[in-house]
């Protein structure tokens, strides 16, 4: 789980000011929500693709499919599944396949493989640019961006908690698991009971750890004074730049883009 | 004024037995007090109500007494973990947290920023990310935070305790500028071997009870209090202890200096004659073979790693924190696979085994023991190796373990419950249970007070005599030449030394590129001439007692 941590880069990525990438995620999400077509799909992903390369996160990027894979192969199976209780929505292309199995009447075609590929291919951008915020953005910057957006502190300073965290907890989760296995845990060579057994035992000193954790911060919060009913102040501010102007509009060229190729090349799924 | 705590005692519930007792003492303004004391004797409680955090944060308990601290006081305490002190993604953004907090313009929290980090050297690390310092970084980072809020006490709770001799260096350098500012300086810790220096004014506390009170050379004179509070105190000190019981006219001294100026007045100063280092002499049955790690994301941890680790023996792996010790470790024992190389036990290649499979000859126990434990009682925690190897045991041997090591009182009691020393401890004795050859300890001492350092030192003595192999990653460097055959050091991922600690001990070479100072009865054996280089105290002192007897002669 440390692919979900932020990376430390000095990318175009990173250097966008926090409100433009949420902006950007917020619009992603809404367009890869309702985008059913799959040349537009494509068009989008190429575009998300040249953002990767120009920001040097390929490597992350490809981190983030790996641990995807499963998740987009079962998505696709389901939808291609689906599909083969259909018929084609268009004419044209190739059949593999049509007739009755146990009453049920199967078509095996092209449309299969499309509608599986479409879904599978808008969870993964939905997902990608979610990621791309996340490890473009440290918790600090989350937190300055929310508070710019007039999100109250407390809920600003959770969510950035949250994911100063999930590196502690992933750390700690890695360090149990090699202390037991190193008394004699048997963790690499067993079955799946065995392997949900051996979670359950790592759980009770995690959520020791994680209980120790929280009241430490707790304390923290405490030493430094930290009450939300009393109005901060704040060091550092962030501001728009050229680059988010620049950004945004390679952002809504890449929206328009995507909803023209949606009129123009749309077959139902 | 100073501040004064006033007849404070203390119960976490109506029922429930008082942690503090009657306690009256007083901070001296713009010094650095030390406040010391065993494992439950109410160290941490006392900071609690310093700090505030009793009543505020725990207001379910009887508080009594006064603390006359001044009107709107500001306590502020480091954590032995600044990683779970810091908030902030940027060194910048964790030192500004606290300052926005008390609603400071931004220009003050700017200028105050500056003072700090240019009083304690810091502007170096300003830009970069928390997560990428070292243990002495943050924790000097953490004290900077504190600092900007320009507190009136500074509370440091065990500050050093898992920091390697660069990390301690740091938080001793940073500590001798807050002094030189006029800061007050509470330091919890029981251990002084890293503070004597610095601390002005000892606080002992034993039982909920303030033992004594005063200057800490009237401290480092009372030998019966410093084993009373189970205090570790420099090895200059004890060397002090024992000189003293041969030269009543000996002046008092706990540092290295002192140590030479006093010394030099008893004993004449010569060259030490060099004699043949006795080799570590074993059957090398646990071996790395051109080892190499490279990490996922291109540091290489190891580099061409030859190393042969003889039976029956205690060899010690030392160098600074990244030098590459735990990475070692982690391939002997199968946690990490070596990008390149081999390591055989037996001479056997042990890479295609599993973990688990390895742990029957070779174990390693960890430096945090919360990893480790999850059993419900200690009874079932120190036997769980056994269990998992499937090894036989009875109950009188488990009764006899417990009994031994002072735990028989807590055998039925929750593990997380215990202090840190005895946790640490019941990790180390559940492998006595196990069938292994090789021990491995990370880091041993953490939490560890006198006498539970002494019982580890029996263990070790113990598991030597069983002819098993104790490979120990310590930067606590006095007791690592007391219980070690031999040694490896390791910087930037290479191998520097292997072989006895006769050999090492003749090797400042060594030490100083690695930065790491040799105990001070090595020191000052070779100093004065002895006969052999001392590796303990009680052999240093019967050293000096043949010389001066000699000389009266």
């Amino acid at each position: 789980m440390d692919y979900l941590q932020y990376v430390d880069k000095d990318s175009f990525l990173h250097r966008l000011d926090p409100r433009t990438k949420f902006f950007f995620f917020l619009a992603m999400a809404v367009l890869t929500s309702v985008i059913k077509s799959g040349v537009a799909l494509v068009f989008l992903f190429a575009f998300f693709l040249a953002i990767w390369i120009g920001c040097g996160i390929m490597p992350e990027m490809g981190k983030l499919f790996r641990q995807l894979k499963v998740l987009l192969i079962f998505i696709f199976l389901l939808w291609f599944v689906l599909g083969l209780f259909e018929q084609p929505p268009v004419e044209g292309g190739p059949i593999f396949y049509e007739g009755t199995v146990l009453n049920m009447k199967l078509c095996f075609d092209w449309y299969d493989f499309y509608k599986g590929l479409v879904y599978a291919l808008r969870i993964y951008l939905m997902i990608a640019s979610f990621f791309m915020v996340l490890i473009t953005t440290n918790f600090s910057e989350i937190i300055l961006g929310l508070c710019k957006w007039h999100m109250p502190y407390a809920v600003s300073f959770a969510v950035g908690l949250v994911f100063q965290i999930i590196p502690i907890i992933i750390t700690e989760l890695k360090a149990i698991m090699e202390a037991q296995s190193s008394r004699g845990l048997e963790i690499e060579e067993c079955g799946v009971a065995t392997k949900i057994k051996n979670y359950i035992i790592f759980s009770i000193p995690l959520l020791f750890r994680v209980i120790g954790k929280g009241h430490a911060i707790s304390l923290a919060m405490h030493f430094y004074k930290l009450n939300f009913g009393v109005k901060r102040t704040s060091y550092k501010t962030i501001k728009a730049s050229a680059y988010d102007a620049w950004f945004l509009l390679a952002t809504a060229f890449a929206i328009a883009g995507t909803i023209v190729l949606r009129i123009f090349f749309y077959i139902p799924v | 004024m100073n501040y004064r705590i006033q007849h404070i005692t203390y119960q976490y519930a109506p029922e429930q037995k008082e942690v503090l007792r009657d306690v009256s003492l007083e901070i001296q303004k713009s010094a650095v007090t030390a406040v010391v004391g065993p494992s439950g004797c109410g160290k941490t409680t006392l900071v609690d109500i310093l700090s505030g955090v009793i009543p505020k944060l725990e207001s379910n308990g009887v508080l009594q007494g006064e603390l006359e601290l001044g009107e709107d006081a500001l306590v502020s305490v480091v954590s032995q973990s600044p990683e779970n002190q810091l908030f902030g993604y940027g060194v910048e953004d964790a030192i500004a947290f606290g300052m926005e907090n008390m609603g400071l313009p931004a220009e003050e929290i700017s200028e105050r920023m500056e003072y700090v980090l240019d009083l304690l050297n810091l502007q170096y690390l300003r830009k970069r990310s928390v997560a990428a310092l070292s243990g002495g970084q943050r924790q000097a980072v953490c004290i900077a935070s504190v600092l900007a809020m320009r507190p009136d006490i500074l509370i440091m709770d065990e500050p050093v305790s898992s920091l390697d001799p660069n990390g301690k260096k740091m938080v001793q350098n940073v500590l001798n500028q807050l002094r030189a500012d006029g800061t007050t300086v509470l330091i919890v810790d029981n251990n002084l071997e890293w503070s004597a220096d610095i601390v002005d004014r000892v606080v002992g506390l034993y039982d909920g009870c303030v033992l004594f009170d005063g200057a800490k050379e009237e401290f480092f004179r009372d030998f019966d209090l410093q084993e009373k509070l189970g205090v570790t105190i420099p090895q200059e000190a004890e060397i002090y202890r024992a000189i003293a019981k041969l030269n009543s006219g000996v002046e008092m001294f706990y540092s290295m200096q002192g140590a030479i100026d006093a010394l030099d007045r008893i004993f004449t100063q010569k060259t030490f004659s060099v004699e043949a280092p006795k080799e570590v002499v074993g059957e090398a049955f646990l071996t790395t073979h051109q080892l190499n790690k490279v990490f996922a994301d291109g540091f290489q941890a190891l580099k061409e790693i030859n190393t042969a680790f003889p039976k029956g023996k205690v060899i010690a792996i030392m160098g600074q924190n990244g030098s590459g010790k735990t990475t070692l470790v982690k391939h002997l024992n199968g946690l990490y696979k070596p990008t390149s190389g081999d390591v055989r036990y037996n001479g056997q290649s042990i890479l295609k085994k599993t973990v688990a499979q390895i742990s029957r000859n070779i174990i390693l126990v960890f430096q945090h023991p919360e990893h480790m434990l999850f059993e419900q009682t200690v009874t079932q925690e120190i036997t769980f190796c056994a269990r998992m190897q499937k090894l036989e045991f009875t109950e009188e041997q488990v009764a006899e373990v417990l009994e031994k090591y002072g735990l028989k009182d807590d055998a039925e009691t929750f593990p997380i419950n215990l202090s840190m020393g005895k946790k640490h401890l019941l990790t180390i004795l559940s492998v006595l249970f196990s069938n292994a050859d090789v021990v491995i300890l990370d880091e041993p001492t953490l939490g560890m007070d006198l006498h539970i350092k002494a019982q580890l030192e029996e263990i070790i003595a113990y598991l030597k005599q069983q002819g098993k192999t104790v490979l120990m990653i310590s930067h606590e460097i006095p007791l690592v030449f007391k219980v070690a055959d031999g040694a490896v050091i390791l910087s930037g991922g290479k191998k520097v030394y292997e072989g006895s600690k006769e050999a090492l001990s003749r090797r400042e070479d060594i030490f100083d590129a690695i930065n790491i100072s040799l105990p001070p009865v090595v020191q000052l054996s070779k100093r004065y001439g002895f006969s052999k280089i001392c590796y303990n105290v009680a052999d240093f002192a019967q050293e000096a007692a043949r010389l001066l007897a000699l000389r009266e002669e």
